[in-house]
């Protein structure tokens, strides 16, 4: 018989879903050189949940736009097996990639999965327009059933800055008044990769993300969890 | 012969609704098909599916508009929910989980008609009128105008189709319903 990995979930040091002072002077840089040792530390996860599995692109981008910050990263689309719960998919991704230094970017559109996996720094990409909001807001709703994870927001489609603002007030407010959960703003972007023109606003967010310290610390601390290696 | 036409003084709800699935053509479409007579639920409801296996749900009221507008509103929040089971168990609407319209039909147009057909694309609101022709009852629908069309608003929140992490075994990924006061927050930008 062979054991399961176990994986204790802890808050990142950052202030759950508020931004850090502006004034911080952690780069992603400085993060990704200090970073944490094989074996000993936290696995750093950010788990996007996404509309629709055409936005896959926003991760494997954001991934590329972190890196140019000197942060390393990997974006994988979580998707358990038969017989795996959310957890052991999670576990099992570190596994393959098993630089605790690295960021993974972790993708799903299932709420079930993002529910289960116990990451509690979910991204969501939302839609511009009111069905998207409302789509969101019930995924909130639904994840706050077992538990409080820190969420950020990505507005997809926009047309401006002030229009992604717009829309993300009003789920933001919508989550702060009838939930008691606070979002954190994380930018916008186009809905298709192809309308996407210079990588000023994927910078914007993975700035937004390394900034905020935006994730979430997985480690393998419990007896029959495979030890990280070195890569 | 002589035509003798007069509104008919009081219609029973049941013979209304007999009168609205004889006219389903008109108000689903040519080709429309009965799926339900009756849902469990408050209202006088009928849910049919057109001829691109949309599920069409009716609300009627033959004499309260509001009562058939909250029902009609609040079947549709419950059906859309429902949706994925309803699209394995009635086979018109081919598993193809299509978004649910909304018809309400009542004596007048609902108050605030024009705020909730601008707020909801997947509505239709009718006035019915019931007639006897003769011995014989009919029904004059007459559709109530979209004030505005917003592309980008919703029809009825509908659930995501279920989805598998493994082949045959399904993930419950229901989405919960809104509050009335959630509904009345998200009804417009």
């Amino acid at each position: 018989m062979t054991s399961q990995p176990s994986l204790a979930l802890r808050p990142a040091t950052a202030s759950p879903g508020y931004p850090a002072s502006e004034h911080d002077e952690h780069s992603g840089t400085q993060r990704a050189e200090s970073g944490l040792k094989p074996g000993t530390a936290d696995h750093r996860v950010i788990l996007f949940l996404l509309d629709n599995p055409g936005q896959a692109w926003i991760s494997e981008a954001l991934s590329r736009a972190v890196a140019q910050r000197g942060q390393q990263s990997l974006a994988v689309r979580l998707t358990p097996g038969r017989g795996e719960t959310a957890d052991e998919a999670v576990a099992a991704t570190l596994a393959h990639s098993p630089n605790p230094g690295t960021l993974r970017l972790l993708t799903t559109t299932s709420p079930a999965v993002a529910q289960t996996s116990r990451c509690n720094h979910i991204v969501l990409a939302v839609p511009a327009n009111l069905s998207g909001i409302v789509t969101a807001y019930r995924r909130i709703k639904r994840l706050a059933d077992t538990a409080t994870p820190n969420l950020g927001v990505i507005v997809m489609g926009s047309r401006d800055q002030h229009s992604a603002w717009r829309y993300f007030r009003k789920l933001a407010v919508g989550t702060l008044r009838y939930l008691d959960i606070p979002l954190l703003n994380l930018g916008f972007l186009p809905a298709r990769a192809a309308d996407h023109q210079g990588d000023t606003g994927l910078a914007r967010v993975g700035e937004r993300l390394l900034h905020c310290k935006f994730h979430s610390q997985y480690r393998p601390d419990r007896p029959g969890t495979p030890e990280p290696a070195t890569e | 012969m002589k035509l003798h036409i007069q509104k008919a003084e009081r219609c029973d709800r049941e013979v209304l609704r007999t009168l609205l699935i004889d006219a389903a053509d008109q108000l689903a479409g040519e080709g429309s098909c009965l799926l339900e007579l009756r849902l469990p639920w408050d209202g006088n409801l009928i849910l049919l599916a057109d001829t691109r296996a949309r599920p069409i749900l009716i609300s009627f009221d033959p004499d309260n508009s509001q009562a058939a507008l909250i029902n009609g509103l609040q079947a549709a929040d419950r059906l859309a929910i429902a949706l994925p089971w309803a699209n394995k168990v009635y086979a018109p609407l081919q598993n193809r989980q299509e978004t649910l319209k909304l018809i309400v039909i009542s004596d007048d147009a609902p108050p605030g008609s024009d705020a909730v057909l601008a707020g909801n694309p997947g509505l239709t609101l009718f006035t019915c009128k019931v007639l006897r022709v003769n011995d014989d009852l009919g029904v004059l629908l007459k559709r109530i105008d979209r004030p505005i069309v917003r592309s980008d608003l919703a029809a009825v929140p509908t659930p995501e189709p279920a989805e598998s992490t493994q082949a045959g075994v399904p993930v419950d990924e229901t989405l919960p319903s809104l509050s009335p006061e959630e509904r009345l927050y998200f009804r417009q930008l």
